[in-house]
């Protein structure tokens, strides 16, 4: 699974610490999204999804492996 | 009370006892009981007159804190960090499995070579209770450490 997470927070300039504090996790959670660490849970694919005002498939995407 | 009510009663309380955890600031009361009970045990060690139930209780203290630790959330205790906790908790149950397996082994091996007659495979609660917490505390903290970079 790959993400635009990265991108997505550089056009709201947003850092990881204010993205994490707007939908409640840590900074680590984040991070670990964005370096492809972690798949988030659908509801936390739904937060981000609200925040960036996109669908959670246009931040997330399968990968061939997936 | 129907069923049913049995039922609810019981996940009910299911889901409390898979939730539990203690508060954050818990974290610092479990290290400074671990620390006393280490610094108490290893002064214990350079005096004779000990009382005899003075040594376990110290022991069990020592693994009360740590499970405190252990128990213990994160500032922030979300999704990814229930992941990582339950990640240590697998790797600690295993490598404690292989430990009760294998140690047994190494300490007959070991006291073999050094006092060949008195060799035994004895191996108490609390060589396999620190060994699991203390490998539980490890990863997470190694775990949680590779986050940051």
């Amino acid at each position: 699974m790959k993400n635009t997470l990265k991108v997505e927070r550089a056009i709201l300039d947003l850092t990881q610490d204010e993205l994490a504090q707007k939908i409640g996790v840590s900074r680590q959670t984040i991070n670990s999204i964005e370096t492809n660490r972690y798949v988030p849970s659908t509801v936390l694919s739904l937060k981000l999804s609200a925040v960036f005002g996109k669908p959670v498939n246009a931040i997330f995407s399968l990968e061939e492996k997936d | 009370m129907t069923l049913k009510d049995i039922y609810e009663w019981d996940k009910r309380n299911l889901e409390r006892i898979k939730k539990f955890q203690l508060a954050s600031r818990y974290k610092k009361v479990g290290i400074g009981m671990s620390c006393a009970a280490v610094i108490t045990l290893i002064t214990l060690k350079f005096t004779n007159s000990e009382p005899s139930w003075l040594h376990p209780l110290l022991k069990n203290f020592l693994l009360l804190g740590m499970l405190v630790v252990s128990i213990s959330k994160e500032e922030i205790e979300d999704e990814y960090i229930v992941m990582l906790r339950s990640q240590s908790y697998r790797m600690a149950f295993l490598l404690g499995v292989v430990y009760v397996f294998v140690q047994p082994y190494v300490t007959y091996g070991v006291e073999l070579l050094l006092k060949s007659e008195e060799a035994s495979m004895d191996m108490t609660y609390f060589q396999v209770l620190v060994f699991m917490l203390l490998i539980q505390l490890l990863f997470f903290h190694v775990l949680l450490k590779k986050c940051h970079t």
